[in-house]
């Protein structure tokens, strides 16, 4: 019985039948490479969906401006602490609150997408960028200028209600 | 009322007796068995108006529903607001209260202590029926230096107009127009400016009234409250200090039945400015009599703030070696403001006592005339939290108390003027003459916590940091001999000493310094980079 239990527990059979493994696996992708699971990843790039959640989108009312009104929900519901605002009083009055800087630090923000969701106007989303790789040393504190109008978005994404027809509509 | 029982009655609440004092009424009785109940106009330290239509109790024997803040309570009255009827009364008094409520509560700045948020998350039906569409009303209208109003999410409580009417009688507010055009607003050309008028943004259940200077700053679901008292004036109201890592935000009255019932005045809320970095004297400035070899602060090396302690440290220790030289404790001179703890007076004058032997102290103390002066509400003419417990000290101790007047004629005697300076200078209008006073002693230590740039010119003074009142703690006596005790918060300005530790220091003890807990500075850029190995 010992003896039958120290052959199992002997570790170089393990590692053979790993090895076969690997080795049938390395063959079949030899002769059949479509099936390849694997990417060659800085050249060849995985297409994922449009509604992937990367890297954050603050989005614009029609104007241009900033959607967001510094209610600091996002920051109070991260779970990473990670976003930072400072909020302002506007001297339009029917926008009274707004950002006067918005920070998300991304090296500590772990993607898991409660900002949206606990955003009240829709003014932040995740956005379907997931390659942002940067040099040491480079900023990772994304600012406004970065968040809601980075050349990637052309101009701003546009927020799905705006607080004019919120108001137009009487609610 | 102590153990009388024909001025006690007994009810039930909610099947719970209890036993109340005659002339109360049902919402108190409510409040004493600990029931929930609805409400938005009552307010204890204000008239009953019953306007809200929330605080509905059953009363048996009654087949009518009533509202508890006007209902008074009676010998064996039975009451409760347990029935399913109560509940759906409450439930569409709340939904009448919302039906012109703008949706404002992300940028709202009552949003986390809203009445009427947390009255609809226990009270509320959770399911609106109402479509209509919401009356506008004016947003962000100015009503003053000090408060805005915001008419659209006024509930119309007339809690604030019933303030201005009662309690600071000024009579600035009031509701105009009829139904749902109702607002509050200002009296023509009034402007809500008296000295009690931000109270009302306090006793404003919901956003409507909020105030300029804490506007934005801060949601108030980061702060943590403390409990504290106003250094402002001697009748030391109690109250709510809000602060966070970031600083102190703003004060707020407690509730005292034995002081300040629920008020507080105007001048006083700028307590928390003296107590963030902003104001506050963080660093050893040595006068520049002194050669930097016995004493070598402030050169650019030690300029830094981690160095503070170690300077005042040595400040301390070179005052020590001077008080030492001076065998006559008549060229000694300690000059005190009303504005320290009697923990604080009780330590430093023991070990000047001890050591110096000095008999005699000089009182700074600038509203003579005023000192009366009452304005039948809080404000009190003596702007100093702890004259009385300065005197009672002073007295326990033998010592001398003399009118800082006096140091016209003996300034120049003086080797050594040791100053506790005021905490807000403010409320020292003779701060000028003071200091023709100080450049006439030999040397001159002032301690404060608040930094005073007039000092700056003056080159025989060194100006020792202090803690603030809220880290430094203690007892404060008011004007009619309240004893109020501090709790201790957290420091602001890392490694400033206080009473106790300079007194250890000029006893040649060693001292411990505690790390700190709020952020001295603003947190950084990313300074993240990766290095191998």
């Amino acid at each position: 019985m010992k003896v039958n239990r120290n052959i199992k527990t002997y570790f170089l059979l393990s590692t053979f039948s790993g090895m076969k493994f690997t080795f049938f696996k390395m063959l079949k992708n030899l002769f059949n490479k479509k099936k390849m699971i694997t990417l060659n990843y800085p050249e060849e790039k995985y297409k994922y969906s449009s509604r992937f959640k990367g890297t954050h989108v603050l989005t614009v009312k029609k104007d241009g401006s900033l959607r967001c009104t510094a209610c600091m929900l996002c920051a109070t519901n991260c779970p990473a602490q990670c976003i930072k605002i400072t909020a302002d009083e506007h001297k339009d009055s029917s926008v009274e609150k707004y950002p006067i800087s918005y920070e998300i630090d991304i090296l500590r923000c772990v993607y898991c997408g409660f900002c949206e969701e606990a955003c009240p106007v829709d003014a932040i989303r995740m956005g379907p960028e997931w390659q942002t790789p940067d040099k040491n040393g480079s900023k990772f504190n994304y600012d406004i200028r970065y968040l809601a109008y980075r050349p990637q978005l052309k101009g701003g994404v546009e927020s799905s209600l705006d607080d004019k027809e919120r108001h137009s509509w009487g609610i | 009322m102590s153990g009388k029982n024909e001025d006690l009655i007994s009810c039930s609440v909610n099947g719970k007796t209890i036993s109340v004092p005659k002339n109360t009424s049902a919402i108190k009785a409510f409040k004493i068995a600990e029931q929930d109940i609805a409400h938005y106009c009552y307010h204890p330290g204000l008239s009953v108006a019953g306007c809200c239509r929330l605080c509905m109790i059953e009363i048996e024997g009654n087949p009518r529903t009533q509202i508890a803040c006007n209902t008074m309570v009676t010998e064996g009255m039975k009451i409760n607001n347990q029935s399913k009827q109560i509940k759906e009364d409450v439930q569409w008094g709340l939904d009448f209260h919302l039906l012109n409520h703008p949706l404002d509560c992300p940028i709202c700045d009552q949003a986390g202590e809203c009445g009427l948020q947390d009255q609809y998350m226990k009270f509320g039906q959770y399911k609106p029926d109402m479509n209509q569409k919401k009356v506008k009303k004016a947003k962000v209208v100015s009503l003053g230096e000090k408060i805005v109003l915001d008419s659209e999410r006024c509930i119309l409580c007339s809690r604030c107009v019933r303030f201005t009417d009662e309690v600071s009688k000024t009579h600035e507010l009031g509701i105009f127009n009829r139904g749902d055009k109702s607002e509050v607003g200002t009296f023509n050309g009034k402007e809500l400016n008296n000295d009690y008028a931000l109270n009302t943004v306090d006793i404003c259940p919901v956003g409507a009234l909020t105030s300029k200077d804490f506007r934005f700053k801060q949601r108030v679901w980061y702060l943590k409250k403390a409990e504290a008292i106003c250094t402002g004036c001697s009748t030391g109201c109690s109250i709510y200090l809000d602060y966070n890592e970031e600083g102190f935000f703003r004060v707020r009255p407690k509730p005292n039945e034995d002081n300040n019932s629920y008020w507080m005045c105007d001048e006083g809320r700028d307590l928390y400015q003296h107590l963030n970095k902003e104001k506050r004297l963080v660093k050893v400035y040595p006068s520049k009599k002194v050669s930097t070899s016995n004493f070598a602060v402030s050169s650019s090396s030690s300029s830094s703030s981690s160095s503070s302690s170690s300077s005042s440290k040595k400040a301390i220790k070179y005052l020590k070696s001077e008080l030492e030289n001076i065998k006559d404790s008549t060229k000694i001179g300690v000059l005190v403001t009303g504005q320290y703890s009697v923990e604080d007076y009780k330590e430093f004058f023991s070990v000047l006592k001890e050591k110096n032997s000095i008999n005699q102290i000089y009182h700074w103390f600038d509203q003579k005339n005023s000192k009366n002066d009452f304005d039948d509400l809080l404000i009190r003419g003596d702007k100093n939290p702890n004259t009385k417990g300065l005197l009672e000290v002073a007295k326990d101790m033998s010592l001398k108390v003399i009118d800082s007047s006096e140091l016209k004629n003996t300034a120049s005697n003086l080797e050594i003027l040791i100053v506790l300076g005021p905490e807000y200078k403010k409320f020292f209008s003779t701060i000028d003459e003071k200091l023709e006073y100080f450049k006439q002693a030999l040397q001159v230590f002032y301690f404060s916590s608040v930094k005073l740039d007039s000092l700056d010119s003056i080159s025989n003074v060194t100006q020792i940091p202090l803690q603030s009142l809220v880290e430094r703690g203690g007892t404060y006596i008011n004007y009619k001999g309240l004893k109020q005790k501090l709790s201790i918060l957290p420091q602001v300005i890392p490694k400033i000493l206080s009473f106790s530790q300079i007194a250890k220091v000029l006893n040649g003890e060693k001292i411990q310094l505690e790390p700190l807990f709020l952020k001295t500075q603003p947190v950084k850029d990313n300074q993240f980079s990766f290095q191998k190995n």
